[in-house]
């Protein structure tokens, strides 16, 4: 008997980034070109090498709107939080009624990273302090006994389960009352986008009917922040915040770090027609490969990064030559923006013409673990309004990415297809596909 | 100290543990009414009690193991449906009485 596979819908999209919060004004911040970096406000980075990042605007951004009972919110990282308002965004795009599908029949699928104590007060207000006041002042050495009675002191015990991997997702069940399989997937900068595919898969093996898929990240902290300077990944370009991504470019010298989350409703194709459901693209292919090479090199070959794309194109019964754009995975970083253009160019092959290519860590900066998701968001919501998303602060091409990288001008154009890459550290590399519906 | 002893709790503790109950639930104070049930009226789980205890501590002026507080629950309402009989009036007497213990 001939196996055929339902296709999946993307039937709704939430995002909180740091150049817009919600799909519609993301959607005009990509249109506009418009960069979230900017100084660090939230902590004292007086002396760091990198003092910039692309933050969400707290201001305008109350987790407590998308929670219900509020006092939830207390016991959320910022990271889950920007999951589950995401996530309720999404629902609502949707138009999900809780009568529509079994709640047993509802997964969520996250990519999460930035675990343990990493929000500021957990980190500075309680562990930190705890540490500090328990050392012996003779020999400055740290005295367990004294560490756990100023640890007991400080630290409101809850606050621990704010630090633990899988409660993002859980608080995202909570909220959505999704009562099927409940997965976090952790595979740092590739996470969101593995996440995403790996809902496709629940769905496809009949695990579920809806899942809510997407990734999400909050580590501008000065852990965050000093552990990505030490390894040299982050732009030092502190005078000039929104000048300082800028991927492709000859001139990049680092990531600028961000924070925030997509999310999305996927959609079992019979469930969504069932309801009438309006249905934003198809997620029509899903790929991941591991360069099991080192720990943060890519393999210069790209060969695993090559791979990942071909699977997820044959995964949805496509050839290279029907996809209409490519939004990279593009950090900014010497060794990246290398690595993924020459990874793009033997997918392709000599002599036939790329796709547009175009980053939008340019303008978000890079979401960690929420990056593949926003991405993803991203590239479905400028499908659908008719413009490829710009990579901003292309001044001075770099001649070892001789791509279309879409410079610095949102184009408006139609595509069809496209694909959106992710590779983290550990050589995860991800791809997934989208189609217009 | 018995716990079918009468407690009779100072204002400032009523108020103290009133505020304890509004930050902790994130409900403004005066929601928070001396016969509010805090598991059915104001949405409280196990780990809400946890949170009060720990800034309870902070009022009596010393450490309160966490279990204290199932231990007097047991005590003090036994076979209760405890959706509706924890209240407001109820955490007051326990840190009155863990006020008491320190004395």
């Amino acid at each position: 008997m001939p196996v055929v596979r339902e296709r999946v819908a993307i039937t709704g999209i939430g995002v909180v980034t740091p150049i817009g919060i919600g799909a519609a004004e993301f959607t005009d911040a990509l249109r506009a070109g418009r960069s979230g970096a900017a100084a660090i406000t939230a902590f004292d980075c007086t002396g760091f090498d990198t003092r910039i990042a692309a933050a969400v605007d707290d201001t305008r951004f109350d987790a407590g709107a998308y929670v219900e009972p509020r006092k939830m919110v207390k016991h959320m990282s910022r990271s889950a939080s920007f999951a589950v308002a995401t996530a309720a965004m999404a629902r609502r795009e949707s138009g999900l009624a809780a009568s529509d599908v079994d709640p047993y029949r509802v997964a969520v699928s996250l990519g999460a990273g930035g675990m343990g104590p990493v929000d500021l007060d957990l980190l500075l207000g309680q562990a930190t302090s705890a540490v500090i006041a328990s050392r012996d002042q003779e020999t400055d050495e740290l005295s367990i006994p004294a560490f756990a009675r100023v640890f007991r002191e400080r630290t409101n015990p809850i606050s621990m389960l704010r630090g633990l991997p899988n409660l993002a997702a859980a608080h995202v069940a909570i909220q959505q009352n999704a009562r099927g399989p409940n997965n976090t997937i952790t595979t740092a900068c590739s996470a969101g986008t593995q996440a995403i595919g790996e809902g496709l898969r629940a769905i496809q093996r009949g695990d579920a009917d809806v899942v809510f898929a997407g990734g999400a990240d909050a580590m501008i902290n000065p852990v965050g922040v000093l552990g990505f300077s030490m390894l040299g990944t982050l732009s030092q370009r502190n005078d000039e915040p929104s000048r300082a991504s800028r991927p492709f470019d000859a001139g990049r010298d680092g990531f600028v770090i961000g924070e925030g989350a997509a999310m999305l409703v996927l959609e079992r194709e019979s469930v969504a027609r069932a309801r009438g459901a309006r249905v934003l693209a198809e997620l029509a292919g899903y790929g991941c490969t591991c360069d099991a090479y080192r720990i943060t090199d890519e393999r210069p070959d790209a060969e695993a990064a090559v791979r990942a794309m071909r699977n997820c194109l044959g995964d949805a019964g496509v050839d290279m030559s029907e996809v209409g754009y490519i939004n990279a995975h593009g950090t900014g970083t010497k060794m990246n923006d290398v690595t993924e253009t020459h990874a793009v160019r033997t997918l392709f092959g000599d002599g036939r013409t790329l796709p547009p290519m175009s980053s939008t860590k340019s303008m978000i900066g890079h979401l960690l673990a929420g990056a593949g998701a926003a991405e993803l968001a991203a590239t479905v919501l400028a499908m659908n309004a008719g413009f490829l998303p710009p990579t901003i602060n292309h001044e001075v091409p770099d001649p070892d990415c001789p791509i279309d990288c879409v410079p610095n001008v949102a184009r408006e154009t139609r595509v069809d297809m496209a694909l959106s890459n992710s590779f983290g550290f550990g050589g995860q590399n991800a791809c997934l596909l989208i189609r217009r519906w | 100290m018995p716990v079918d002893q009468k407690v009779v709790a100072a204002p400032e503790l009523v108020e103290a543990v009133r505020s304890i109950i509004s930050e902790v639930m994130l409900v403004p104070r005066d929601k928070v009414g001396l016969d509010s049930a805090l598991i059915g009226e104001l949405g409280a789980e196990s780990i809400d009690f946890i949170d009060m205890v720990f800034r309870i501590e902070d009022v009596v002026g010393h450490r309160i193991h966490v279990s204290r507080w199932g231990t007097f629950i047991e005590e003090r309402l036994p076979g209760a449906e405890l959706s509706s009989a924890i209240t407001t009036t109820i955490v007051i007497e326990f840190a009155e009485r863990e006020r008491a213990r320190a004395a």
